[in-house]
């Protein structure tokens, strides 16, 4: 059965609405669409014609499946999912299709649709994944900023999953080299529809990715970030990358499925190192006990790219006034781990008001961050004895 | 005949003089009150017959009409059952109209003819100093705790009838012994803490309310709770108003009538708003905000507190009064207190940034409970680190409290010799004349005002913390670069991590 408008649809139209079927996954859509085109695959969905493939049969032969799978034919009309992607900017890439990332090609688990805003010629440059805990410490946002910014002005895109922590910091670092002209892109994987902004705090940062750079998704407009999603958005983070760079990490988390994800692909997994007592680093440490390359600045992941570094990032000196010989037992006892006044006050049995003043400067002079009482160590560690 | 008596009835901490007329009449037998009673006033009928009856007096087989004047004004409670018993006596010449003239009477009457006392005795004989207050022996120490009234006590009314006829009034009870309350709680048994501790003594000498913010068993409200035992005893003005306070909300004071040393006052964090401002019955009650009058008002879990019930706080922060109104009555309540509140810094009661449980939205979301214009009223935020071990098996113990009130009530009398109030109490222009800041901190507040980190409001706030600082430190008269940066560091904005910002 084929209806008036199906003649001026695009194909892709219906793997845009097919996405968006309840009780569809990955594994279902990808069978549908390797053996139909994407306009005969809806009505096959919808049950309006007969299955070719004994997989897609099996599948349709559950009950519920085929009950739900009916009712979103009728719900996900292909022309309204078409103009709502046309309304976003937003560009269907098939599996299969022209257009389609020839990097996902080769995936063992491709994604069989693609909603992309921006540009996909950013994936065909140089792309490292900077990952991490949402819980981060000041430290962690930071080196994921660094890391960001420095990656982008050497040219070398940045993928991310635009989480909060260190995927946020990650891009508000690459956008902020964007800004003053760096060649890297941001490139984004998001786990909900384009229109589902999540975390919102990150409209602004989501918008810019988007227009900056690339921001993908597997999913069609509408569509709510729900647990699930998170893991399948990981797989194409790390599919994307050259190397996956995991900045802070606990000791279970996404950006371990990242890493995992990575593994399986042999993409080249590398960790920052943290403090063997500090929570935020049990992660990372853990990868780098498993073999993974320490990435303790710009220069080594630009040399596991295999990419000089040296004339890409010029390594400036510590532009931080350095601090006074006594303010230094304060950084020291920070750097352990994050301590109050009190404790840094107890801990060198001095004054609370001298342990005030010595991190105060030393806050001041860019070495400590100040969060809820607590002081971080900030930036790359105080050189001097 | 006619018989009118004075007494008083309680409209918040205040006694409201009542004058209690009685015509007894020829008519078809009866008792009607009028002029406002409320429900226990009005069975004050079946309890005055009651009381008669058993004292071997005679009721009056008429037509009784009490009124209570002014009639306007609501009557609250038992109060007047003696001196309406007293009318009625005279009404009735039981009693010779001249025997009672220079008397007022307080009291509730048991059926027996007992006198029992109740709340609000203190205020209601104050409002009567022109009268020789007769009151139940239950409340004779509430009655004389204000001093300077002429007080007669008596347990029944045969008692009263036979000392007004004549015989001599019975003795005061003696004296509650003061031997039940407990030592207060000493500063040398918190140990380590060192930043709790001197924000708690900077506190103390500054009068600045305190937020404390840490894992559970961090030590908040034991430092909480050692918080009075630094201040200064209260003054006599002070003392005579949390007295009435007390008297009129019917809390027993430990140790004697009066209040002398500030109290501490910890309500729950499921108490109504009533229960903190006061109000509710027809006396309107005082609330915890003022039972802490002169004192300490400890808010534990300040985040469980209902946001209304806070914000209903800003009130007496700001003024030291509560206005309580309702449709026929309205009274002012003194609530001067200095609040110290407690909190854990996220629903796990985590710690160090990274090693807690909670994601950053549910941090955020946690001190967002607390609305911004009441965590600003906080001089003092810092956050508690969880006791270390070391500190909590050590023999050393702490400085005492008795050490730490010696350097309190010094910076104390320097403030309130220099400006006649506390440093919290200062305003911006007297900021300005006390708490001068030199080159260095004036560029330090630049900083921070262009990083985002300090508002109008804060400076003020910071400003005053910085000179108690100096006050305990015997530093010079401006403020310096060094005495900022510590009262900054002692006020942790708490607003959350931060988040990204782009663009």
């Amino acid at each position: 059965m084929t209806t008036d408008l199906d003649g001026c649809l695009p194909q892709e139209a219906y793997a845009a609405s097919l996405a968006g079927f309840d009780l569809m996954t990955v594994h279902r859509l990808a069978a549908l669409l390797r053996h139909h085109p994407p306009a005969e695959a809806f009505h096959v969905a919808a049950g309006d014609l007969p299955p070719t493939d004994g997989l897609v049969a099996r599948v349709l032969e559950r009950d519920d499946v085929r009950a739900s799978w009916r009712r979103s034919a009728g719900r996900r009309d292909p022309a309204a999912v078409w103009e709502r992607c046309r309304e976003l900017d937003l560009q269907v890439l098939v599996l299969g299709r022209d257009g389609y990332p020839e990097l996902l090609q080769h995936d063992p688990q491709p994604p069989p649709v693609l909603f992309a805003r921006g540009d996909p010629a950013a994936l065909d440059g140089r792309r490292v994944a900077l990952v991490g805990t949402r819980n981060a410490t000041a430290a962690g946002r930071h080196i994921a900023r660094t890391l960001g910014d420095g990656l982008a002005r050497a040219g070398v895109h940045v993928v991310s999953g635009l989480a909060r922590g260190i995927d946020g910091h990650a891009h508000a670092g690459v956008l902020e080299a964007v800004t003053d002209g760096a060649a890297g892109r941001p490139i984004a994987v998001v786990a909900s529809g384009h229109d589902v902004v999540y975390p919102r705090e990150h409209r602004t940062l989501w918008e810019r990715v988007g227009a900056e750079g690339l921001l993908l998704s597997e999913w069609p407009p509408g569509a709510v970030p729900v647990a699930y999603r998170f893991p399948q958005r990981n797989r194409l983070v790390a599919a994307l990358s050259e190397i996956v760079v995991v900045v802070e990490s606990r000791e279970t988390g996404g950006s371990l499925i990242t890493a995992q994800m990575a593994a399986e692909r042999g993409i080249p997994v590398m960790a920052v190192p943290g403090s063997a007592i500090s929570r935020a680093a049990i992660g990372v440490n853990a990868l780098l006990r498993d073999g993974s390359a320490p990435a303790v600045d710009v220069g080594d992941v630009m040399v596991a790219l295999g990419l000089d570094h040296t004339r890409a990032t010029p390594r400036a000196d510590d532009p931080r006034v350095r601090p006074r010989p006594a303010d230094v037992p304060a950084y020291r006892v920070c750097s352990v781990k994050a301590s109050t006044v009190g404790e840094v006050a107890a801990a060198l049995d001095v004054s609370v008001v001298e342990a005030a003043m010595a991190l105060a400067r030393l806050e001041q002079a860019g070495w400590l961050a100040h969060v809820d009482g607590w002081f971080e160590v900030m930036g790359s560690p105080l050189a001097c004895p | 005949m006619i018989a009118s008596i004075p007494s008083a009835t309680l409209l918040g901490v205040t006694g409201q003089p009542v004058t209690v007329e009685v015509h007894s009449g020829v008519g078809v037998p009866g008792f009607q009150i009028v002029g406002s009673p409320d429900a226990a006033c009005r069975e004050s009928r079946d309890r005055v017959r009651a009381a008669l009856l058993s004292s071997g007096l005679n009721w009056p087989n008429r037509r009784i009409t009490v009124n209570l004047a002014p009639s306007g004004v609501r009557k609250a409670g038992a109060g007047l059952d003696l001196a309406i018993a007293i009318a009625l006596l005279v009404a009735d010449e039981q009693l010779p109209p001249e025997t009672v003239e220079r008397f007022a009477f307080v009291g509730e009457l048991g059926l027996d003819g007992s006198l029992r006392g109740m709340p609000g005795v203190a205020p209601m004989v104050a409002c009567r100093s022109d009268r020789i207050a007769v009151v139940p022996s239950d409340a004779f120490e509430q009655a004389t705790a204000i001093g300077a009234v002429d007080v007669r006590c008596a347990s029944n009314l045969v008692e009263v009838v036979s000392a007004l006829a004549g015989a001599p009034w019975p003795d005061p009870p003696p004296r509650a012994v003061a031997g039940d309350d407990l030592p207060p709680p000493d500063l040398a048994d918190v140990r380590g803490q060192p930043d709790a501790r001197l924000a708690l003594e900077l506190a103390a000498a500054g009068g600045h309310h305190l937020l404390l913010v840490g894992p559970p068993g961090a030590g908040k409200t034991m430092l909480a709770q050692r918080l009075p035992g630094l201040l200064p005893a209260l003054d006599p003005v002070a003392a005579l108003e949390a007295t009435m306070v007390y008297s009129a909300a019917g809390v027993p004071v430990p140790g004697g009538g009066v209040v002398r040393q500030p109290m501490f006052r910890a309500p729950h964090h499921s108490s109504s708003m009533i229960a903190i401002v006061g109000g509710g019955s027809t006396a309107l009650r005082p609330g915890e905000a003022s039972l802490a009058h002169g004192g300490v008002l400890f808010l534990d879990e300040l985040g469980e507190f209902p946001a209304h019930v806070l914000d209903a706080l800003r009130q007496p922060i700001e003024e030291g009064v509560v206005r309580v109104s309702r449709a026929t009555s309205t009274a002012t309540l003194p609530a001067r207190f200095q609040m110290v509140a407690a909190s854990n810094p996220c629903p796990c009661g985590g710690g160090a940034p990274g090693e807690c449980e909670c994601d950053v939205t549910a941090r955020m979301k946690y001190f967002r409970r607390i609305s911004g214009p009441f965590l600003d009223r906080f001089d003092l935020r810092v956050s508690v680190g969880a006791a270390r071990v070391d500190d909590l098996l050590g023999r050393e113990q702490g400085e005492s409290t008795a050490v730490v009130r010696e350097r309190v009530l010094a910076a104390r009398d320097l403030a309130i010799g220099r400006a006649g109030k506390v440093n919290a109490a200062l305003s911006a222009d007297e900021l300005e004349m006390y708490a001068p800041f030199d080159h260095a901190a004036e560029s330090l507040v630049r900083r921070e005002f262009e990083a985002n980190r300090l508002t109008a409001r804060g400076l003020h706030r910071v400003r005053r913390v910085a000179r108690t600082i100096g006050d305990l430190t015997g530093a010079a008269e401006t403020v310096g670069v060094d005495l900022l940066t510590v009262a900054l560091q002692l006020r942790v904005p708490f607003a959350g991590s931060s988040r990204v910002r782009v663009a």
